[in-house]
């Protein structure tokens, strides 16, 4: 390119955009420097690639340019403005009350698969009980080991914090109206009725929650499932059924341990800090501990167990698109598990307080 | 050989929300032969194979196989049918989670009652069928693309099967290995007298194989017939799809 005056560039017989950000640059400049319109001249200019086309089209809309094209530029500027000339708005974009709609029927939409999963999962789970046809040999022994035995060191270690940190700021409340020994009350109805179903049935949703969505929604972008359907095995028996099995096993008795060693940690505390002797702890945790408190307990942690595989097996069913899907899965399986989980504590823990 | 119709399709219509995938398609499918569909990309191809398959419900139609309407079916009674043909998917479709010869085995173990040690001689004769002895231990990640196919066929293939689908089986695959495949294919249909439907867009493959093929464009049928018969009709899809009316450079 040359500068003949101030205002004024001509352009050779090539023009390719590799030239361009000086280009540009240099008409800041001159806009800058100068008021005066600016003349670019592509009279002679015959070879130039798909971007110039553009960045001459642009030229032509800036009124601070006079643009002198040749007849080859021009043509290729028909032909460009021809291909453009479509509507690049997505015409199913949606707003307002029309997308509240939307959103509200894809929920019932959802909420009508979820509920016939539950009714397909419970009925081929409760098949799988007394027939082992139709899944893997060993997969509901693999599944325990997998969803219950390695969580155990985990839910061991948390709910022992969690039973000892509750019990410590309690401990200090109670000191100071001198009623130590109501500790092993709080502690030990606390843990069984409230804090060990939730920790453990959290740390469940967490680890294998998001597990089984992103299990099952991997398998259905790979067709895994489609292939296991057209062997003859339904997935929901070959893959949620020993799932289901396994949970329903594994979360109570990860409960137990979170409420025995969350006790535990109360007791530490007890003795430790409040200087109640092992004996009397132990003794007034027996008596509390009633069996209709472990009921509770153990109700709880098998709904839980049900809710956190069937809203991991929804998700994953109803995965969409690639490897974001999976995540997408996975992530809304734990999100969605641990609001289930805790609305239904709510729920049960009204119910059994006010005792309807 | 009798001819006997293995597959039957009346009027199949299938919608995704408005957008007409399959439109009325009708066509009868011999025992024996070996059945090729295929088409321009979006076609509607896959969606007709996963229909036949009933891994899709049509919005109207009707669809036999092995001369049973699978659409009025139980879903146990067409499991029975299910585990007289094997499908082969475009990716394999293996289950990652096993070992080869645990994906070869699956239906044997799941729907025969032959003792484990049978099950695993017909898991090995079948894997040398397709060439792959050493990969009896391997897992489905430790898999190239083509030996993915071979295992995903032998494990098709494990119950000896009348119908076989096959979806895209050279797709991806290099010239050599697509060619092996189609000799196996055509080995398979010799030895085994299965029927083999196959979808696929290589014209090598096409001209090796097929018996008798059906032409989608945008979900409706055009041609079904053979391929001397596509050849004389003259349509300009099909010509240009075969490059039969290919101009050279030179003229």
């Amino acid at each position: 390119m040359k500068s003949q005056n101030e205002n004024t560039i001509v352009f050779e017989e090539d023009f390719y955009n590799s030239s361009i950000t000086e280009l540009l640059e240099k008409l800041e400049k001159l806009k800058a420097s100068s008021k005066s319109k600016i003349l670019l001249d592509f009279s002679r200019t015959i070879n130039f690639d798909t971007l110039s086309v553009a960045i001459f089209l642009h030229f032509e809309k800036d009124n601070g340019i006079t643009l002198i094209l040749s007849d080859t530029i021009k043509k290729e500027i028909a032909e460009f403005k021809k291909n453009i000339a479509f509507d690049e708005k997505r015409n199913d974009e949606i707003s307002g009350i029309d997308s509240l709609v939307i959103k509200v029927e894809d929920f019932v939409s959802q909420m009508k698969s979820f509920i016939i999963l539950t009714a397909d999962v419970f009925h081929y789970s409760f098949r799988a009980l007394f027939n082992r046809e139709g899944r893997k040999e060993g997969s509901v022994y693999q599944q325990m080991l997998l969803m219950g035995n390695n969580a155990v060191p985990i839910i061991f270690l948390l709910s022992f914090l969690i039973g000892l940190i509750l019990s410590l700021q309690s401990a200090a409340q109670l000191r100071q109206f001198g009623a130590n020994i109501y500790l092993v009350d709080l502690i030990v109805i606390g843990m069984i009725l409230e804090m060990g179903p939730i920790i453990a049935a959290v740390i469940v949703a967490g680890r294998s929650g998001s597990a089984i969505a992103a299990e099952i929604s991997t398998m259905k972008i790979t067709e895994e499932l489609d292939a296991l359907q057209v062997m003859a095995l339904n997935p929901l028996k070959y893959v949620v059924a020993p799932k289901m099995l396994a949970m329903t096993v594994c979360l109570p008795m990860l409960t137990i341990i979170a409420n025995m060693v969350g006790i535990f940690g109360g007791f530490i505390v007890g003795v430790l800090y409040l200087g109640l002797s092992p004996d009397i702890f132990i003794n007034r945790a027996v008596s509390v501990m009633t069996l209709y408190y472990w009921y509770q307990s153990m109700l709880k942690s098998v709904l839980f167990s049900w809710l956190i595989v069937l809203i991991g097996a929804h998700f994953g069913f109803n995965v969409k698109g690639g490897a974001e899907g999976v995540g997408k899965a996975a992530t809304s399986s734990v999100v969605a598990a641990i609001f289930a989980v805790i609305i239904t504590d709510a729920f049960l823990s009204l119910i059994f307080y006010f005792e309807f | 050989m009798t001819t006997e119709n293995i597959i039957e399709i009346k009027n199949l219509v299938t919608k995704f929300d408005d957008r007409v995938i399959l439109d009325d398609i009708s066509l009868e499918i011999e025992r024996g032969e070996i059945f090729v569909i295929l088409g321009s990309s979006g076609g509607g191809k896959t969606t007709l194979l996963k229909h036949i398959i009933g891994l899709l419900k049509p919005f109207s139609g009707e669809i036999s196989v092995l001369g049973q309407d699978i659409l009025k079916m139980e879903l146990e009674d067409f499991e029975g049918i299910l585990k007289k043909i094997g499908v082969l998917f475009q990716g394999g479709a293996l289950l990652n989670s096993m070992a080869v010869w645990e994906n070869v085995a699956m239906s044997l173990e799941h729907h025969t009652k032959l003792p484990a040690a049978t099950i695993r001689n017909i898991v090995k004769q079948k894997l040398s069928l397709v060439n792959l002895k050493h990969a009896y231990w391997l897992f489905p990640s430790e898999l190239s693309g083509g030996m993915k196919k071979r295992v995903a066929l032998a494990r098709a293939i494990a119950m000896d099967p009348e119908i076989l689908f096959f979806d895209e089986p050279s797709a991806g695959l290099d010239p050599i290995t697509a060619a092996d495949l189609d000799d196996l294919i055509l080995e398979l249909q010799k030895k085994l007298g299965i029927t083999l439907v196959v979808v696929t867009h290589e014209l090598e493959s096409i001209k090796r194989i097929a018996d008798r093929i059906l032409y989608l464009q945008k979900g409706k049928n055009i041609f079904c017939g053979t391929l001397d018969e596509a050849k004389a009709l003259g349509n300009e899809e099909i010509d240009r799809f075969f490059g039969w009316n290919k101009k050279t450079k030179n003229n």
